[in-house]
């Protein structure tokens, strides 16, 4: 995907949220602008405080610049079938191209967190400066500066990061400089990160031999995926922008790799999405298995598994990427992207109860197992205790998976969620995966369930099923609940689908919900709701009605294929990117397309 | 004080710490299964695992008492007390430095601060003091080591 633009451009200091676009190493995720400045990297890990949080606050937040010092035009492309950047910058004298990576890790000693800034002439000549300002935890630390060999250091607390320069004109400080590129020229900048551990400075030839492994191990991994449908580039594209928020060390799977962007320019909708919600694992466990992803899909079962234990039979709505339950939620003194306060750092989230996780938790062992995975006894036993809470308390109101900050309703998607969840557990204890003795039971409350949705939660005047028992308002969630097999009358799906076309689009862009959500403002088109509408239409037979819309949001993306939470009617991004929720839809509305266009 | 004693400490020790760990598991104490974690190591199947994980366990608790009968006679002396502040001092060496940062270098499955986006690893790694297996775990650990050292102590002083 190579595409250009006019220069990049930026309102009272940040940039679009469209202008971003991510590189990472399996523990973090750096956020590069069009216009070179790395304006976001927590460290050591995803979920870490940042040494760059300027996309939060351009005074304090720290970046990393790296720009051409006269007007210039962009041209951006991950170097194919990698997570590796490139940015071609074209001046009137001159072109150079900036390689973004952040590397991955080998066998020798290495830092404990790198990125690599490297540089080339490509034609005629081009000036650049450069500028880091690293900060530590959020802009809220003083760091503390220094020199080793003669090279710039940082350090605050059990974090540090220095800066390694080859041909790129350092100050006397260290921190900033400024050189010209000429037709071949090679110029490298390095941040070198340490955690608990003291900094490593490698030799010019490591930093080179590490730089072309990590695109290698990157094309390796792409070339394992089996996925051959149509919007094959963007369903790839879309994998390796999952495989950023894929935490490696425990194979948790980030929600989003920042915190805080707005949903609402301005607004309070501002949230920390650096957390794995149990709602997003049957779409990631069954894009895994789509992609050809056994052993990421295999760790993240294990890792569902494993940090549920502790709630069983209950279930946490997010868990850290560590697998710790710890999400208290608090707010930083940062001035917010583009003004949007406050920002959050933990997620009030967590203390909700979300019915419709159950259900998604165990879609996500169904399609494990019918993966030709084994569950065994002591999953089996604990699968068994989640249905027996669904059979227990579905008829409680809950906050939904909106996560609505007002009452708690009987949301419908919670009670679809809740009947699919039964029908799980049922049709695995049938094939021997979980105990059966509540089997009646559950075949029971599946049923009383599957009643009440029927009765209480479809409205006759939207022909359709509606946000939650008794209202007149819609939800797009709905869709969920029924691509993951809620139902089987055919009618009052496609009427659903019609609604909700109808009743919260706007072209191909699909809000959540209509009514209220106990948060004050409003917010843009959630993109994972259109691909969900696109997947709605596939699987009930209007193929071309789902080809079009898909070509169309397939085109909504950045310009290196990158999707954020949200999109405005102006194209622009709100919300924190990238996204996995809305790649994992485009995944899934691809893959249904293809499946039913065959 | 003899050798015979402290491996009947190991044997008895390590019974008792696998039961605490093992009840507090049940009691949603903790997430810190010590077998699995061994085991793991050598089977990516879940239930061979566990029978060679407990195995490993009761070897290493062995392996333990002899260390720390070492130590007894190295300085001349032995005991309940004694074996207790040994079993503290290995429960927070396991927790700082033994599990949390050996075992995932060395565990074929299990992640590390290091692993990166080449890997998928199927266990996440503990953690300081273990704590990513629950926020109890260090306090449940601690316990359970303070309980084997005690034993190992008190068995190695009245083996003669």
């Amino acid at each position: 995907m190579r595409r250009s633009d006019p220069s990049a451009r930026r309102l009272d200091g940040y940039a679009p949220l469209r202008d971003y676009a991510a590189i990472g190493d399996g523990r973090t995720v750096a956020l590069v602008a069009r216009d070179g400045s790395v304006d976001w990297l927590p460290v050591p890990d995803l979920d870490s405080p940042t040494v760059f949080a300027a996309v939060l606050d351009d005074e304090r937040g720290g970046r990393f610049v790296l720009e051409p010092e006269v007007a210039y035009r962009v041209e951006r492309r991950y170097l194919p079938d990698t997570n590796v950047l490139e940015t071609t910058f074209h001046t009137a004298s001159g072109s150079a191209r900036v390689s973004d990576a952040l590397t991955l890790p080998g066998e020798g000693l290495e830092p404990f967190r790198e990125l690599q800034r490297r540089i080339m002439g490509l034609a005629g000549t081009v000036r650049f400066h450069w500028r880091v300002e690293p900060r530590f935890d959020y802009g809220g630390a003083s760091p503390r500066f220094g020199r080793r060999f003669g090279l710039p250091v940082a350090g605050c607390g059990a974090d540090a990061v220095g800066l390694i320069a080859f041909g790129a004109g350092a100050s006397a400080a260290g921190w900033s400089g400024a050189f010209e590129t000429a037709h071949g020229s090679s110029h490298l900048l390095v941040l070198s990160m340490a955690h608990q551990e003291p900094l490593v400075f490698p030799s010019r030839g490591e930093l080179d031999a590490r730089f072309e492994r990590t695109g290698e191990i990157w094309r390796r991994w792409t070339a394992e995926r089996t996925y051959d449908g149509p919007w094959r580039e963007a369903v790839i594209r879309s994998a390796l922008a999952l495989k950023l928020l894929v935490f490696s060390p425990s194979g948790a799977v980030a929600a989003a790799a920042t915190t805080s962007l707005p949903e609402e320019i301005g607004g309070e909708r501002n949230w920390d999405y650096r957390y794995s919600w149990i709602r997003d694992s049957a779409f990631t466990l069954e894009a895994f298995l789509r992609l050809g992803c056994p052993a990421e899909a295999r760790a993240y079962f294990w890792w569902l598994m494993h940090t549920t234990q502790l709630d069983a039979p209950r279930l946490g709505v997010l868990y850290g990427l560590d697998g710790r339950r710890r999400a208290s939620e608090r707010e930083l003194s940062l001035h917010g992207y583009r003004g949007s306060r406050p920002v959050r750092i933990g997620n009030g989230a967590a203390d909700q109860l979300q019915l419709d996780t159950y259900g998604e938790l165990m879609q996500t062992a169904w399609l494990y197992a019918e993966a030709g995975n084994m569950i065994d006894h002591d999953v089996g036993r604990r699968l068994g205790g989640f249905a027996d809470f669904v059979a227990a308390n579905w008829r409680t109101a809950d906050s939904g998976i909106w996560e609505v900050r007002s009452e708690p309703r009987h949301f419908t998607q919670s009670k679809m969620m809740c009947v699919v969840a039964l029908d799980r557990a049922v049709q695995l204890a049938e094939r021997g995966s979980l105990p059966r003795r509540h089997l009646d039971r559950w075949l029971r409350e599946a049923a009383a369930a599957r009643r009440f949705v029927g009765s209480q939660c479809y409205s006759e005047r939207h022909r359709s099923y509606v946000r939650s028992a008794g209202s007149e308002e819609l939800d797009a969630s709905v869709l969920l609940g029924l691509l993951h097999g809620f139902g089987d009358d055919a009618a009052r799906l496609s009427s659903t689908v019609d609604a909700i076309a109808t009743g919260l689009a706007e072209g191909v862009l699909v809000r959540r919900y209509s009514g209220g959500d106990g948060v004050p403002g409003s917010e843009g088109a959630f993109l994972a709701c259109s691909f969900w509408l696109v997947e709605a239409l596939a699987r009930i037979g209007r193929v071309d009605e789902a080809a079009d819309r898909m070509d169309e949001l397939v085109g909504l993306a950045n310009d290196v294929g990158l999707y954020s939470e949200e999109i405005d009617p102006a194209g622009e991004f709100l919300g924190n990117l990238p996204q996995g929720l809305s790649h994992l839809g485009l995944i899934s509305a691809a893959a249904a397309v293809a499946e039913a266009s065959s | 004080m003899t050798v015979a004693g402290a491996l009947a400490g190991g044997l008895i020790g390590t019974l008792v710490l696998t039961s605490l760990m093992r009840a507090a598991n049940e009691l949603k104490l903790t997430r810190m299964d010590l077998p699995f974690l061994l085991g793991t190591a050598l089977s990516g199947n879940r239930a061979r695992a566990k029978a060679v994980g407990y195995a490993l366990h009761f070897c290493f608790g062995l392996v333990f008492a002899l260390g720390y009968y070492a130590v007894f006679a190295a300085i001349g002396s032995a005991g309940w007390g004694l074996g207790a502040a040994f079993g503290l001092l290995h429960g927070v060496f396991a927790g700082t430095a033994l599990v949390n940062v050996l075992l995932p270098v060395v565990h074929p499955r299990m992640g590390s601060p290091m692993t990166g986006a080449g890997d998928a690893p199927l266990l996440e790694p503990p953690g300081f003091m273990l704590r990513n297996y629950g926020v109890q775990t260090p306090l449940v650990a601690i316990a359970a080591h303070v309980a084997y050292g005690s034993i190992v102590g008190g068995f190695s002083s009245l083996g003669g």
